[in-house]
């Protein structure tokens, strides 16, 4: 079969693309559309650089073959940030120091989105949970924490405040 | 190998067919696609069943069906197999089970497969759709010997425990998404305070979950005691063949197995 076609709804917006059969999402987020935030880090589904959502749910896309997602919304880091202001959980991460070499970041950021999705109020073990499939190798995690027990305070407040 | 093409059937029986053409079964593809990408693949056709209709989790008379494409998530998620929570929480991490499925664990050829261990304790019966119609097995041979080509495992049926017949234990390098030592299920019933009926199912201590039939036949008559416990788990390590890998030595494993197995049963 040749390759094909792929529509995908990619941070609200259509987009179509050319693939191999058998591309990966994440090739095809990074190398046809040119979204680069979703890393590749061991291409196994081990270290979650490449975490994304699919329909909201947290998904490695170095796993995913793009045919098997046809027509379904993808969420990146890129679509994160709304009219060129950081979001809650993104600021929280630059505040509370959670970023060094930042491969790990774009991750680590769209599990956050989901885990706080799911649960407004995490625990500091669904934390851990919710990160458990990325692997960060600067910060020993305990920033990351953190900033995402902080990231889910300010979206409460944020969400009261409205 | 280069993948020539990606299928997404609608339906079992065209995901059949397709299998039948040498296609390789993806549930999740979290074990297929590092393949695919790493080139290392011998097939040259896939076959997902994600859009198959194989997905539904169903609960009567006591059995849950639990459609093969389900995923680890959705399982964990049911209220009716809450019991089964703790052993899904810690394979591999959220982001993992929400793509991985109940039937691909079926097919990793490694001895963990901590969900393949809770389903050989249960007892459940594979369903298998194939080129020649539909037949049962049970979940224990389709672990030990696989399907034939062109068959596709299309549920799993498993009678849900009574309450207070289930144990489970896992003894890891870490709480959250780590590999096996040893995995323990399983489901015991007590009455007088003696044994009636046990099934056990050990994981991380072969090649494959295998049942400790051992164990299972010293516990009949006898009560769940420190003792009675330490005698079975020494039993079961004759139903065992385990192996070195970076988590634990196979010394280790058969030093602690009874360790493990009382602690299954008792904390």
């Amino acid at each position: 079969m040749p390759s094909q076609i792929v529509s995908l709804v990619v941070n609200g917006e259509p987009r179509e693309f050319i693939a191999a059969p058998g591309m990966t999402l994440l090739a095809g987020l990074r190398e046809s559309l040119g979204l680069t935030a979703a890393k590749r880090g061991c291409g196994q589904g081990t270290c979650g650089s490449c975490t994304v959502l699919v329909e909201g749910q947290a998904r490695a896309a170095c796993l995913v073959a793009v045919e098997t997602v046809a027509g379904l919304s993808v969420s990146t880091l890129e679509g994160v940030a709304t009219g060129g202001e950081l979001d809650a959980v993104q600021s929280s991460f630059v505040d509370n120091f959670a970023t060094q070499c930042g491969f790990c970041t774009a991750g680590m950021i769209m599990v956050t989105e989901a885990l706080l999705d799911r649960d407004p109020d995490p625990s500091e073990e669904d934390v851990a949970e919710a990160i458990s499939g990325n692997v960060c190798r600067c910060t020993g995690y305990q920033p990351i924490v953190i900033a995402i027990l902080d990231a889910a305070r300010r979206r409460r407040e944020e969400r009261a405040s409205r | 190998m280069a993948i020539h093409a990606v299928h997404v059937p609608e339906s079992a029986e065209a995901a059949v067919a397709l299998a039948g053409r040498g296609a390789w079964v993806m549930g999740g593809g979290t074990v297929v696609m590092p393949l695919v990408t790493s080139g290392a693949a011998t097939a040259t056709e896939l076959v997902s069943l994600s859009k198959a209709g194989l997905s539904g989790i169903e609960v009567r008379d006591g059995t849950v069906r639990i459609g093969a494409a389900a995923t680890l998530t959705a399982v964990g998620e049911h209220p009716r197999l809450a019991f089964l929570r703790p052993a899904l929480r810690t394979i591999a991490s959220p982001t993992i089970r929400n793509q991985a499925t109940l039937g691909g664990n079926l097919f990793v050829a490694q001895p963990y497969g901590d969900l393949a261990v809770c389903l050989l304790a249960l007892g459940a019966t594979c369903e298998i759709a194939g080129p020649g119609g539909r037949r049962d097995a049970p979940v224990a041979e389709v672990l030990a010997s696989g399907v034939t080509g062109g068959e596709v495992v299309v549920a799993v049926l498993a009678p849900l425990p009574e309450p207070g017949t289930w144990y489970y234990r896992k003894a890891m390098r870490r709480r959250l998404n780590s590999a096996s030592i040893v995995t323990v299920a399983s489901v015991t019933r007590t009455a007088g305070g003696v044994v009636t009926s046990s099934g056990i199912a050990l994981g991380g201590v072969a090649p494959r979950p295998v049942r400790a039939v051992s164990a299972e036949r010293l516990l009949l008559g006898r009560p769940l005691t420190p003792e009675v416990l330490t005698e079975a788990g020494e039993a079961a390590r004759a139903d065992t063949a385990p192996a070195d890998d970076a988590y634990a030595s196979a010394w280790y494993r058969t030093r602690v197995l009874p360790v493990h197995l009382r602690r299954a049963f008792l904390g």
